[in-house]
């Protein structure tokens, strides 16, 4: 279960690689890195569309793509920083670990019964 | 005309979405479709965004496919509907959203 928890992050940090480059790539090797990058990420989502909830899936991976983005642009290409920023991400890691949580939960109970 | 690409740009997502999970299943032809999908899907959010600025056109595009892949997933799939998952889905939709008009 964590494994592919993981494996949903992992997703999203490519999909932070291929959306700055679909921005900001101007040489034949960014653009390959973003492609590359691009495949990468829709070979993992199926991996672990199979074990968790699409809804699960897509919700975490479109959120952490979100926060990874912000995040490279105020880090890397100078986007203002503010403190509503901050706080959506805040709100927004708050809503996956809550959703991780909850997905435990049936296991737990299981494992207890 | 910008409204109604966004618009079936997100259905777009969501169909490409369901193709993820049919190649989950192991159905290969969903790799066209995933292809296809999200594909043209972004071909209709670039063209929003020669009139609508990106944050909007980005926000609303995120929200459709979160909250289409939540449904999707409950209705054909059967994934769990307690409230405590549809509200932490909810947060993360919120956040998300906001986030992308803001910046």
């Amino acid at each position: 279960m964590n494994r592919y928890w993981s494996l949903v992050v992992l997703a999203a940090v490519f999909e932070v690689g291929w959306v700055s480059g679909l921005k900001h790539a101007e040489s034949i090797l960014e653009w390959s890195l973003t492609i590359g990058a691009t495949v990468i990420t829709f070979i993992i989502l199926p991996i672990t569309a199979k074990y968790l909830p699409i809804g699960t899936v897509y919700s975490v991976f479109a959120g952490l793509g979100t926060v990874g983005t912000v995040l490279v642009e105020m880090i890397f290409f100078e986007e203002p920083f503010n403190l509503l920023k901050v706080l959506l991400i805040g709100t927004l890691l708050i809503g996956v670990v809550g959703l991780k949580i909850v997905s435990n939960q049936p296991e737990t109970s299981k494992d207890v019964a | 005309m910008p409204w109604l690409a966004i618009i079936i740009a997100g259905c777009l997502e969501v169909t490409g979405v369901i193709n993820i999970k049919r190649l989950a299943m192991k159905k290969w032809d969903a790799i066209i479709w995933l292809i296809i999908t999200f594909g043209s899907s972004l071909a209709l959010l670039s063209y929003a965004m020669q009139s609508l600025s990106m944050g909007v056109v980005y926000g609303v595009w995120t929200g459709i496919g979160t909250v289409g892949s939540a449904l999707i997933g409950m209705w054909i799939y059967a994934e769990p509907k307690d409230w405590k998952r549809i509200l932490f889905i909810s947060i993360i939709l919120a956040s998300a959203v906001g986030l992308k008009l803001i910046t």
